[in-house]
């Protein structure tokens, strides 16, 4: 299946509702989580892991913010191998919005995350004569099994050209 | 809680307002992110991102939402409100693509408050937040729930 050039060339036409994927795991480093934090949400309770454990969180968790950056990255490297191929910029379409993101649980250092998509509904919408709407429910679960993240968006794919 | 100093839940209301500093946006830094977090080539490579979707290199939708969280973070703090976290964003629409050496800044909008249930001692806001660029174009709308200090419900930290 990874290796099908048909999955990794289709077009808008051909992604079923219902396809689901596990893009993968990933685990939360202290490091990274603080990095992410001094850059883009400096509060304590994402900076510093000792003054974190007098907030009400009672230690480092990560920005919320991080826990998207990374849900791209895992899309992006699963989709790069196994499906639309990223590396051509022209087919793979961009985000338009999002709808419904929830951050549920907190994530500590060293917790592992798996993230999960399934494609929820296509839209009849055409942007720009050449793009269709693909919607799917993203959701994020940790090392316990608890929902962590969760949020529905809408990504360009392209239509398949009129002949 | 360091909350003494700082305004609470009960001091925020609709209709309050807050301009937040200005970003400016590198080459670097769009490029940096892209390779930590969103490795596609309109991101990264400025021959392909010529012939993209948005017609040149530009920054990861990501990244122009965590730089509205960084100016939204610092906005909060220069106006000392207690501000713990989000749990949401309703809706986000990514309006126009932030290309290098663009500047960002954002009008935080509170839309509406909530008292919540939470155990802990916090109640919520909704807030509007526009971001816009340099031409005064908005580039990001979205609208999230922000919890702010509440010591008036919940417990302690300590529950």
């Amino acid at each position: 299946m990874s290796n099908s050039p048909y999955i990794r060339s289709r077009w808008f036409e051909d992604i079923p509702v219902g396809e689901f994927h596990v893009f993968g795991d990933h685990t939360f480093s202290e490091k990274e989580m603080v990095d992410f934090g001094k850059k883009y949400a400096p509060q304590i309770y994402h900076t510093d892991p000792e003054a974190a454990r007098d907030t009400l969180y009672r230690g480092l968790i990560a920005s919320g913010w991080h826990i998207c950056a990374i849900w791209m990255r895992m899309m992006v490297d699963y989709m790069e191998r196994f499906a639309t191929g990223v590396q051509d910029g022209r087919r793979n379409g961009a985000g338009v919005g999002f709808q419904d993101l929830r951050w549920i649980v907190p994530v500590r250092p060293g917790h592992t995350l798996t993230y999960t998509y399934e494609v929820i509904e296509k839209s009849d919408r055409v942007v720009k004569n050449k793009w269709g709407i693909i919607r799917s429910r993203n959701e994020a679960f940790n090392q316990n099994g608890e929902l962590v993240f969760s949020f529905v968006i809408d990504i360009l794919a392209e239509r398949r050209p009129a002949d | 809680m360091q909350a003494q100093a700082s305004l609470q839940w009960q001091d925020i209301n609709p209709g309050d307002s807050f301009s937040t500093d200005t970003i400016t946006i590198s080459r670097r830094d769009i490029l940096d992110f892209a390779a930590d977090f969103d490795p596609q080539p309109y991101h990264l490579d400025p021959d392909a991102a010529d012939d993209s979707i948005f017609g040149g290199l530009c920054a990861s939708g990501w990244h122009v939402t965590a730089v509205m969280m960084r100016l939204l973070t610092d906005t909060f703090a220069q106006n000392n409100i207690n501000l713990l976290g989000s749990d949401g964003v309703s809706n986000l629409r990514w309006k126009k693509p932030v290309f290098a050496e663009d500047s960002l800044s954002s009008r935080i909008t509170v839309s509406k408050k909530d008292l919540g249930e939470s155990s802990y001692p916090l109640s919520y806001i909704e807030c509007e937040v526009d971001v816009s660029n340099q031409n005064g174009e908005s580039v990001i709308q979205l609208s999230t729930s922000l919890m702010i200090g509440n010591d008036q419900r919940g417990g302690t930290a300590d529950e």
